[in-house]
């Protein structure tokens, strides 16, 4: 790791506030986010989208600042980057397939 | 002319072995969780009210408090690797001893989720148990089981630590850290997909 060359402590406790707002983001699209009922099936695709595109910016930041693949070697940023890309797409596909192969 | 072959136990990517394995380890995790989301997203997509209703019936604000500790315990383990490597021995105690301390407070507070659960005539593998319960035990037993297997080394290096010498082997540190985080990052995913996604139009009974 190569964190000796520089002070990380501001670093981490701008994701550290950044995570606890996203959170809190998270459950307020959760629970006060309403999309009309004539939206369908649409409603909960943008719902469950929200989510996970929250999750994915957290998990960025977590990875990028606290796992250190910010200072790490390219390697395994990219070995890092493209499961993860990889994870989102199988996530948003499989959802929105499903659930418009059992509304339509 | 030729080429002398090396034997030498050298990095080739430059990358320590121990930190290289822990992402291979972490891949392979990824995997696991990600064979659990699948079945999950496919199960959700096709029995709606079950988990509506199943979601309905657990306890969000001690997820959100458990999430909470998690980052918390996210952020005190990355300061701990940090005053390691510059040596602050008495914060690296400190910070280390809080990120267990914040594991264990995510098992306390999943005690009392489990409790309720329990209470509720709720548990693991019965018949009448409906799917959706069979990933709620599953996907956050398995977490709790790997908060568990991280604070056992945790529990070892601060232990270590208090001895004269300190805990002298930042590298093994940082490489729980990575896994650490892991933990964290499951459960950032985790949270929303079992406790606030509750499908739009479930029929979910009011009491």
């Amino acid at each position: 790791m190569s964190t000796d060359h520089a002070n990380v402590i501001p670093s981490y406790m701008r994701v550290f506030y950044t995570l606890c707002v996203l959170t809190v983001l998270t459950v307020v699209a959760a629970k006060a986010l309403e999309f009309p009922h004539t939206w369908g099936m649409i409603g909960d695709i943008l719902h469950v989208t929200i989510g996970v595109v929250i999750a994915i910016i957290k998990v960025m930041c977590v990875m990028y600042i606290f796992m250190h693949l910010k200072f790490d070697n390219h390697l395994i940023r990219i070995a890092v980057y493209v499961p993860v890309f990889l994870f989102s797409v199988f996530v948003f596909a499989l959802n929105f397939l499903e659930t418009w192969h059992y509304t339509y | 002319m030729s080429v002398g072959l090396s034997l030498a136990h050298e990095p080739v990517t430059r990358i320590p072995h121990g930190k290289l394995l822990m992402w291979i380890f972490l891949a392979s995790e990824l995997m696991f969780f990600s064979g659990f989301f699948g079945a999950f997203i496919v199960l959700r997509n096709t029995n709606y009210d079950v988990f509506g209703q199943g979601s309905a019936h657990l306890s969000w604000p001690l997820a959100l408090l458990n999430t909470f500790i998690l980052i918390a315990s996210s952020l005190t383990m990355a300061l701990s690797i940090y005053h390691l490597e510059h040596n602050n021995r008495g914060l690296f105690r400190l910070f280390l001893g809080l990120t267990l301390c914040g594991g264990f407070g995510f098992l306390t507070v999943k005690w009392f989720e489990y409790s309720a659960k329990f209470y509720d005539g709720l548990f693991p593998g019965q018949e009448h148990h409906t799917i959706f319960f069979s990933f709620y035990f599953l996907m956050t037993g398995f977490h709790a089981l790997h908060v568990i297997a991280g604070m056992i080394p945790m529990g070892f290096m601060w232990m270590r630590s208090f001895s004269k010498k300190g805990y002298p082997f930042p590298r093994k540190v940082e490489t729980l850290g990575l896994y650490w985080h892991f933990v964290d990052l499951m459960w950032i995913f985790i949270f929303p997909a079992l406790y606030l996604m509750i499908p739009y139009h479930a029929a979910i009974p009011h009491h």
